[in-house]
């Protein structure tokens, strides 16, 4: 088996640009990562999204002269970028392939007006539950329950605004109060506008190969994938907590970690701001019921204990569903290799990359992905 | 185009009252609120089962922004029906009921549909 490293990662910028192909996107992170990691061709693409049209893969990669190699596209709802770069990894560690492309693209702009609803031949779907009303029972019930106030959802939303703040690739950015994220429109109770991600479109990518080395090359110590669990009463936890918790036991010891708390940086699925309280719990960065005031005192900012989303996460650099989990793992890239400018988490030596996506009917999520990653 | 419904099956029991009409699991007892083939938890084999009509609500929420066939705002529901599964339900008004309130499932709606009582 080969130890795996990243030898290079880019990204679009993100934003809506309904007048900018996936084309354009894809090889805007792509030319990016191959200048990143040098000039040798990849042996096979693996391509993640969730609402592009058929054939989407080798469309872009025709137009950027990559064809003649094997070439799979994945679907996992919102880790599907995540789920490329699992299975890239897991063909260099085997010794499948040499080198492999993974490559995450979505355009949302074209796709949706606003929030997505799940596919509508399943009972939440046919039932009307946008995906922000999924998320908006875990808050309900979060507040109910005690293990989080209005003003700890919405310093999740500051945070991330002002983290962005220092990423010129993210879609929006800005230094906003508890009271003006309470303030903004209401969307599904208790989440307003500014706790719910964007609709985004862009495109990431990682070149995945054998650890040489290389002064730039950072390490893929562990990785893991799960789909979820049926979701009902059997759970004390609100829907996505298990599949996080789970799948982050794996990768943790995968990477021979015994905590999450060894992390020093970390890149969540924060599509809306519960998504970010519950999966710093889950992942067992915080204790259970303490993800609220972790945002709260300023534990999970840049120059916190547990700095999460230095990016800006999905709520403020944007969530392109394919495109995501890789930009998450090229923001971790950059901050192991002290790349990440006004964002950088000092000394950053190891890091965590959390994507999940769910939607289907009874499913504690669709997949959920956690890699862990070492500094060159 | 035929399109199958998926959403849970409400039916009229001999009593009167409208249940569920679900499969419960014969080896682990994992009640599911739609007719599939085998067990969701362990793969088991199923036989027919009916659920509620009471149940209580696990979390609630408003949708105040538009979704397709939908006219906002609306209040939805997940209802864990007395040893019964966790539905998505519809529940009438714009806000939404408190979590632990008592509901019971409604007939003749085409989506599932509970009233608070009490």
């Amino acid at each position: 088996m080969n130890a795996v490293a990243v030898h290079g990662v880019g990204t679009s910028h993100f934003g809506r640009v309904p007048g900018t192909d996936l084309v354009t996107l894809a090889w805007n992170a792509v030319s990016e990562a191959l200048a990143d990691a040098g000039p040798e061709p990849v042996d096979a693409v693996w391509v993640g999204t969730v609402f592009a049209p058929a054939g989407v893969a080798q469309r872009v990669l025709r137009a950027m002269g990559i064809t003649r190699v094997p070439v799979v596209t994945v679907e996992n709802a919102c880790a599907s970028g995540t789920t490329a770069f699992a299975e890239a990894c897991e063909a260099v560690r085997s010794g499948r392939y040499g080198r492999v492309l993974a490559l995450g693209l979505e355009q949302m702009s074209t796709a949706f007006d606003g929030a997505i609803t799940p596919e509508n031949t399943d009972p939440e779907g046919a039932t009307g539950l946008a995906l922000p009303a999924l998320y908006a029972m875990a808050a309900t019930r979060y507040l109910h329950d005690g293990a989080v106030t209005p003003a700890q959802l919405a310093a999740v939303s500051v945070k991330n605004h002002a983290h962005a703040l220092h990423n010129p690739r993210a879609q929006y950015s800005g230094r906003y109060t508890v009271d003006e994220v309470l303030a903004s429109r209401m969307i599904a109770d208790p989440l307003t506008l500014l706790q719910c991600c964007p609709t985004s479109d862009g495109a990431a990518a990682a070149v995945v190969g054998p650890a040489t080395g290389g002064p730039r090359e950072v390490g893929v110590r562990g990785v893991a994938l799960r789909s979820g669990a049926p979701w009902g009463r059997r759970s004390p936890h609100v829907w996505g907590y298990d599949i996080v918790h789970e799948t982050a036991a794996d990768a943790l010891a995968a990477a021979g970690l015994h905590a999450a708390t060894d992390v020093d940086v970390v890149e969540v699925h924060d599509a809306f701001t519960i998504g970010e309280i519950v999966t710093t719990e889950a992942l067992g960065l915080v204790a259970p019921g303490e993800g609220g005031k972790a945002a709260e005192t300023g534990v999970t900012a840049l120059g916190g204990a547990h700095p999460v989303n230095p990016s800006g996460g999905l709520l403020s650099r944007g969530h392109p569903l394919g495109a995501t989990g890789l930009a998450q793992l090229a923001e971790i890239v950059w901050q192991l290799r002290g790349e990440a400018g006004g964002r950088q988490v000092e000394g950053a030596r190891i890091g965590l990359v959390e994507t999940m996506g769910g939607g289907v009917s009874a499913l504690d999520g669709n997949a959920c992905v956690v890699a862990v990653l070492e500094a060159p | 185009m035929t399109v199958v419904d998926p959403r849970p099956r409400v039916v009229v029991a001999p009593d009167g009252a409208p249940h569920v009409a679900g499969v419960r699991c014969q080896a682990c007892a994992e009640p599911v609120a739609y007719p599939w083939p085998a067990c969701p938890e362990c793969g088991g084999p199923v036989v027919a089962a009916e659920f509620g009509p009471d149940g209580v609500v696990w979390s609630a929420t408003v949708v105040r922004i538009p979704v397709a066939g939908r006219t906002p705002p609306y209040t939805l529901a997940y209802v864990d029906l007395d040893d019964g599964p966790r539905v998505l339900a519809h529940v009438d008004g714009d806000s939404a009921p408190a979590v632990g309130t008592r509901v019971r499932l409604l007939a003749g709606a085409p989506d599932p549909h509970v009233e608070v009582i009490g």
